[in-house]
């Protein structure tokens, strides 16, 4: 590609060199974003089609032909409501306790000196190395032996104040200067008025990022919710979603089948739209964030 | 231990104003105030049930009844059964099949994201993370209407240009490149992510230097850049390593382990013992896995550590 320099624009200070498979790497990333989206994309266009259709032409898409019968058909065959807000009740409460606990926490791993603190912060990094299955059979008789099979409590405690929220808080906060919280000590302030009144709005995009993190971990979870919530009147979102399948697997016959897939992909699409929504709403926050807290290089 | 934060090293002043030699008790007190919270949800949900599970590991317990104290019975049961070493074949297989690629591919988008020339960069970071906060289930759902045999897209694209069908769900030798396609495109945008916070922190300087010297762009690539972001790239590997062996949702959802357990992974197959309530065995598998996970992370550590 020969590149032809504008006369009028003066050329940038710092310029590398010359973006030289400029259209190559341009047409690569491009396919690739296709195929990152097309599933996605697929998938919510098809609900839309007759439930034959997806099955007879997958790879067609008349607009005329649209309706809502996969979504009317799901919402009657399956509680999708009430999977709605039991996956809601755990977001709000166990989102809430993680953003408030695991800053706080990582406030006092960050700024502060007290024994038993590489201690207990070498067991934050453990726990990040712990496969999930491993705790679930004792965490399961636990369970059992509160009494707490199939409650909302079950669903929210375990993981609430999660490590790896506490491992990324603890690097946002370590680069809050120590002047400014002296300065605050000098005026007054109590250590935890330092924390809510001065530490609290600096890493406020780092909190956003969590936030964004944290709604998605709960939204999406399922190896615990399908241990510990299996009765249909607790199942989350997720759980019921993944009961869909055994039902396609049971029916693979026919038109049964292009029914069973309509509905399932009707209620993916309506699992998927309102994270999609939330994450494009606030995707600066969440990239961001995670810029800010990774390792460096 | 004393730690390598020193928060008063650079101005004594507030201190001496406080007219005390050591900090006063309120301040002492306060970090295990803040860490209280924790501390209750970690020790009852993460390490009770930690030692729990390595006690049941020696026992032959299976739910109900009294548990014997078997030893290390179970250990040696599980290392002398195909079943668990086929399983942690199953996972190498996929870690092979996922990792590698998934390194190459997000380095070179994370690379052509860095740079200011790409156009519509947003819209590129914002679309590769998009399949990263989707619900896994719905979409590994999509994966079973995608890649049906008979009624699939997948293989009705195949048919357009000519192609046979192909059994991505249903025979031994496609499961595993198709479950490892689920990850991938998962996955991939995050550790664009990961590599892209390693990029920022490159001073752009030295890209000039070596394009003074007349290194190409490829050149470039692998003796300035990979060099400077091996770090984060060991972190994206650590990492990944850990969710491939962990991996259960996937063929939980997608494939139930099978055909002819060729997906049953290293999580599913723990999970199965589980299932037929055979937990002293479960808890000794448990225990297998992250001692396995933890010397091959250890590994990539030392082979970084050894570079340096």
């Amino acid at each position: 590609m020969t590149t032809t320099s504008n006369p009028v624009r003066t050329p940038t200070p710092n310029r590398v060199r010359r973006p030289l498979p400029a259209v190559g790497s341009q047409l690569f990333l491009l396919l690739l974003t296709l195929g990152f989206l097309a599933p996605v994309a697929w998938a919510i266009l098809s609900a839309f089609k007759p439930a034959i259709d997806i099955i007879r032409y997958p790879l067609a898409f008349d607009p005329t032909t649209f309706n809502l019968d996969n979504f009317t058909e799901m919402f009657s065959d399956i509680p999708i409501g009430l999977g709605f807000l039991n996956t809601g009740i755990v977001l709000v409460v166990k989102g809430a306790i993680t953003l408030f606990f695991a800053p706080l926490a990582a406030y006092a791993f960050a700024k502060y000196d007290f024994p038993g603190k590489n201690l207990l912060f070498g067991a934050v990094l453990v726990t990040l190395m712990l496969p999930t299955i491993v705790l679930i059979i004792p965490l399961l008789l636990e369970m059992k032996e509160l009494g707490w099979v199939n409650t909302y409590q079950a669903l929210i405690l375990p993981g609430s104040v999660d490590a790896f929220a506490i491992f990324w808080m603890r690097q946002v906060i370590a680069a809050v200067p120590d002047e400014l919280l002296d300065a605050a000590r000098v005026d007054g302030c109590g250590e935890f008025g330092i924390f809510w009144r001065i530490v609290v709005p600096v890493i406020r995009p780092g909190l956003a990022g969590l936030a964004v993190l944290t709604v998605m971990n709960i939204y999406n979870d399922f190896v615990w919710p399908v241990v510990i919530a299996s009765s249909e009147r607790m199942a989350t979102l997720q759980v019921m979603l993944s009961t869909l399948a055994a039902t396609i697997s049971g029916n693979k016959i026919g038109a049964d089948y292009a029914t069973v897939t309509g509905e399932l992909l009707a209620a993916a699409s309506v699992a998927l739209i309102p994270l999609l929504v939330i994450f494009i709403a606030f995707q600066r926050h969440f990239i961001n964030g995670i810029l800010a807290g990774s390792v460096k290089g | 231990m004393t730690a390598t934060i020193a928060p008063e090293t650079v101005r004594p002043a507030p201190r001496s104003r406080r007219g005390a030699s050591r900090f006063p008790l309120r301040r002492r007190l306060a970090p295990y105030v803040f860490v209280l919270p924790f501390v209750a949800v970690f020790g009852a949900f993460s390490v009770y049930p930690m030692l729990f599970t390595l006690r049941l590991s020696f026992t032959n317990w299976r739910g109900a009844g009294s548990a014997e104290w078997v030893g290390l019975d179970n250990y040696t049961y599980l290392l002398g059964n195909p079943g668990f070493w086929s399983s942690m074949a199953n996972s190498g297989v996929l870690w092979l099949l996922i990792v590698p690629v998934q390194i190459a591919v997000a380095l070179v988008v994370a690379v052509l994201l860095d740079n200011a020339k790409t156009r519509l960069r947003g819209f590129y970071r914002t679309a590769f993370i998009v399949p990263f906060v989707t619900p896994l289930v719905a979409i590994a759902q999509i994966w079973v209407v995608l890649f049906d045999q008979n009624y699939g897209a997948i293989n009705g694209a195949l048919n357009l240009v000519g192609l046979p069908d192909i059994g991505w769900l249903t025979t031994s030798e496609w499961a595993k490149p198709t479950l490892a396609l689920l990850f991938l495109w998962k996955t991939t945008g995050f550790i664009v992510i990961i590599l892209l916070s390693g990029l920022q922190a490159i001073d752009g300087s030295v890209y000039e230097a070596a394009a003074l010297d007349g290194a190409s762009r490829t050149r470039q690539l692998w003796s300035v850049t990979v060099p400077l972001i091996r770090r984060t790239m060991m972190f994206a590997v650590i990492l990944q390593t850990l969710a491939v062996f962990q991996m259960f949702a996937e063929p939980y959802v997608v494939t139930q382990g099978g055909p002819y357990s060729s997906t049953t992974t290293a999580g599913y197959y723990l999970y199965n013992h589980i299932t037929r309530g055979d937990l002293g065995t479960g808890a000794a598998n448990s225990f297998l896995l992250v001692i396995f996970v933890m010397v091959l992370s250890l590994a990539f550590v030392r082979l970084l550590r050894a570079k340096d």
